[in-house]
């Protein structure tokens, strides 16, 4: 008996001295009253307080806080025999301690405090409290907080990712349909006057005006090939109009033309109302008659057999107005707001419903915009036709000089009536392309401007010809084999200026992107001339480069 | 055993002035004010206990657990499905992003939650009785519901009842369910139904008196 109270004694004795000075916790006891009885070596280290300096003082009284923070009632509950947690995420810690290490942030040591009664004879004698520095953990609960968080957001910006490139993917889709789109409506009007000149029904008056149609429209479908990447600029909204002052009354007899057989075969009767005085407007004449083409197969399209068209133009005030009324489909109140809508359209049962006033009319909206005109739409509802107006700013000067676009090429001997194009009598003109066709089509068009014309079918033969004939201008394509146009201009320009060096020249090239037109005037060329050439702005830029000596 | 219902509403009732402290203290530890539903009590077998709780907590159950020893004695236990247990902390420490699981900040959390519930329980059931409880530490338990009898009534065959208290907690406008479940002796069952009994016959007389 004696031996086991000893080794118990010694044991119980082992214990405290191991809660004194070898515990991790902060380990305090009171008695009864609160006054400590107990202040392990952790607590002194990590308070700065000594033992000796707490001991037998009221526990309450030494950190007057804990009444503050109202931490005391669980030292009173402990004291009924309750035991108290004190979890860190609310209360933060116990006694103010400084952080020892990792403590990212916080001031203040974290603790997770137990507070028990101590209890002999059936009462409660005392309390027993345990610390324990939870702020590491607390960091690196943190820590794996903000990773998930942040792979939260990483999956939020994939999916992120991922909507972009589906958007991306519809505008690409966009792109194509307006591609297509803008091919075939020059396209229906080829077909048209092509298949009434196969059935060889058509007076003389009517041929002509056949081959003029199938003429302007196969030109603006070559122009709509090279300006590929113009109308991507629609799409993004950074189309360039290319502004002249132009007559609404010829590009509205020119979309009429082109539509007129479509119209014909649906027996539809096209009514016009041109004021010759609603005059000349500053604007893109490509762009205007792309949008009255829109306008007019719309209706076209919309209009029932036997239906009717009626086409206005009139000046109004300081403004050009081009009314467009059909006696066709109309458009339901509901819609009407989204006519123009190019979102509102890519929707599936829209497109399927209105499939027809598809992407035509936002680009419509977006050219007409483009001119600072304003087009807009009525209808009475579903079946009772609809009415587009636009209205675009009027030019008070009228130009004498006639527009490129209103050139009007015939075939054979007639090849070429340049009216009103400069002249280029008594200019040289050396034309370089590997092609003879192209040589022979820019030959042709400059003799019957009144050039003369030396040919060269490479750079070579182009040097040699530049100290044989002294042209007064080049010509010159690009892309040819063995020395290309880039490697001619740079040895002319490295000639000095009694050998040509400072010749004027222009640049012929297939391929029409910014890029390369900065490349083509940074190798030395003052003009660039898109393939296919262009007969009336051939003669122009010539016309424009005569005299103009190259400055470096 | 069955309760009379009168003896239900008393126990309630008195459970009720037990939650309302809860409610009052977390209100206080939160800044937010925490208010614990009016309490839904039964007596069950606790061999019934598993069929009366399961429908409710169907996955992982997180228990805060404290043996309570005395004149009366037993387990007392505060039950949350696990994602109420989630969600009940997230509200009570201001988290605003909902977590995916109970760190050990969080077990603290619910722990001192269990804490100041069972100790309002069980402390007004000792002023009722005018006896001492003591209690052991807290513990906070994630198991199925059927490990959790298990190990409650596992080997203690006078265990035989087990006090069912329903109730909820509403904090900013969420409530998060949970079980107060407090299994007993016998005798401490006899005891604390004599002790209701009595007070509820005061409570009658002070009634009478209005």
């Amino acid at each position: 008996m004696t031996e086991t109270s000893t080794k118990e004694t010694l044991l119980n004795a082992a214990v405290l001295r191991w809660m004194h000075d070898i515990a991790a916790q902060g380990i305090v006891t009171t008695d009864s009253e609160l006054n400590v009885v107990e202040w392990n070596a952790w607590m002194e280290e990590h308070t700065g307080k000594r033992a000796t300096d707490v001991i037998g003082k009221n526990l309450i009284e030494l950190f007057p806080e804990l009444i503050e923070r109202r931490l005391d009632r669980h030292y009173n509950w402990a004291l009924e025999g309750q035991v108290r947690v004190l979890s860190q995420a609310l209360h933060g810690y116990l006694i103010a301690m400084p952080v020892v290490s990792g403590g990212h942030g916080y001031a203040e040591m974290q603790q997770a405090v137990r507070i028990s009664p101590l209890t002999g004879d059936g009462s409660v004698i005392g309390t027993l409290t345990v610390i324990e520095d939870v702020t590491e953990r607390v960091a690196r609960e943190g820590e794996l907080q903000a990773q998930i968080e942040a792979r939260t957001r990483l999956l939020a910006s994939e999916k992120l990712a991922r909507s972009e490139a589906e958007r991306a993917n519809r505008l690409k889709d966009d792109f194509l349909a307006t591609i297509s789109h803008e091919l075939r409506n020059p396209l229906n009007a080829i077909m048209g006057w092509a298949h009434m000149l196969r059935l060889g029904k058509l007076n003389e008056a009517n041929v002509e005006r056949a081959v003029e149609t199938i003429y302007r429209n196969a030109k603006s479908q070559t122009q709509l090939v090279a300006d590929l990447l113009d109308v991507s600029r629609i799409i993004s909204g950074k189309l360039r109009l290319d502004v002249r002052t132009v007559d609404m009354i010829y590009i509205v007899n020119a979309a009429i033309d082109s539509i007129r057989p479509a119209a014909d075969a649906k027996g539809i009767l096209l009514q016009t109302m041109l004021d010759p005085a609603a005059g000349p407007i500053s604007g893109d004449a490509d762009r205007l008659q792309q949008v009255v083409w829109n306008l007019l197969t719309n209706a076209v399209k919309f209009t029932p057999k036997n239906g009717k068209i009626k086409v206005k133009v009139q000046r109004i005030d300081s403004h050009v107005e081009v009314v467009v009324s059909d006696s066709g489909v109309g458009i339901s109140k509901e819609f009407l707001p989204y006519v123009f809508d190019r979102f509102r359209q890519a929707d599936a049962s829209t497109t399927r419903i209105h499939g027809g006033l598809g992407l035509g009319l936002s680009i419509v909206r977006q050219l007409v915009d483009l001119h600072g005109g304003n087009i807009s739409v009525q209808s009475e509802g579903e079946g009772k036709g609809a009415t587009f107006t636009i209205t675009l700013p009027f030019v008070g000067v009228v130009s004498n000089h006639q527009e490129a676009e209103s050139v009007e090429p015939a075939q054979g001997d007639e090849f070429v009536s340049f009216d009103g194009l400069p002249s280029l009598v008594g200019l040289k003109v050396l034309v370089v392309d590997d092609e003879i066709d192209t040589r022979e089509l820019i030959s042709e068009v400059l003799k019957e401007c009144g050039s003369e014309v030396v040919l060269s079918a490479s750079a070579a033969e182009a040097l040699d010809a530049l100290e044989q004939h002294r042209p007064d201008i080049l010509i010159s394509d690009l892309g040819m084999p063995d020395e290309d146009g880039y490697s001619l201009i740079s040895k002319i320009r490295s000639l000095p200026p009694e050998r040509g060096g400072q010749i004027p020249a222009a640049a012929l090239t297939a391929y029409a992107r910014a890029e390369d037109r900065m490349r083509v005037l940074r190798s030395g060329f003052q003009f660039h001339l898109p393939k296919p050439v262009d007969s009336a702005e051939l003669v122009t830029v010539v016309a424009s480069l005569a005299g103009r000596a190259y400055k470096a | 055993m069955k309760l009379t219902e009168r003896q239900t509403d008393a126990l309630a009732e008195l459970i009720n002035i037990a939650f309302a402290r809860t409610g009052a203290a977390l209100s206080e530890l939160t800044g937010h004010r925490v208010v614990l539903n009016a309490p839904e009590v039964a007596i069950y077998r606790t061999e019934e206990l598993r069929g009366a709780l399961a429908k409710f907590v169907p996955g992982d159950v997180a228990s805060i657990h404290q043996v309570f020893a005395g004149p009366i004695a037993g387990d007392a236990l505060l039950l949350l499905n696990y994602a109420g247990a989630v969600h009940l902390t997230d509200l009570l420490t201001d988290e605003d992003q909902p977590s995916a699981f109970l760190d050990e900040s969080a077990r603290e959390v619910l722990t001192e939650v269990g804490n100041i519930l069972l100790n309002a329980c069980l402390g007004m059931f000792g002023n009722l009785l005018n006896v001492r409880v003591t209690f052991s530490v807290p513990r906070l338990h994630l198991e199925t519901l059927d490990e959790l009898i298990e190990s409650t009534t596992f080997n203690k065959p006078d265990m035989r009842f087990a006090l069912v208290v329903y109730t909820a907690f509403q904090i900013r406008d969420s409530s998060v369910k949970g079980f107060l479940v407090i299994v007993l002796s016998v005798a401490s069952l006899d005891r604390l139904i004599q002790e209701v009994d009595a007070w509820e016959a005061r409570q009658g007389d002070g009634d009478a008196m209005d």
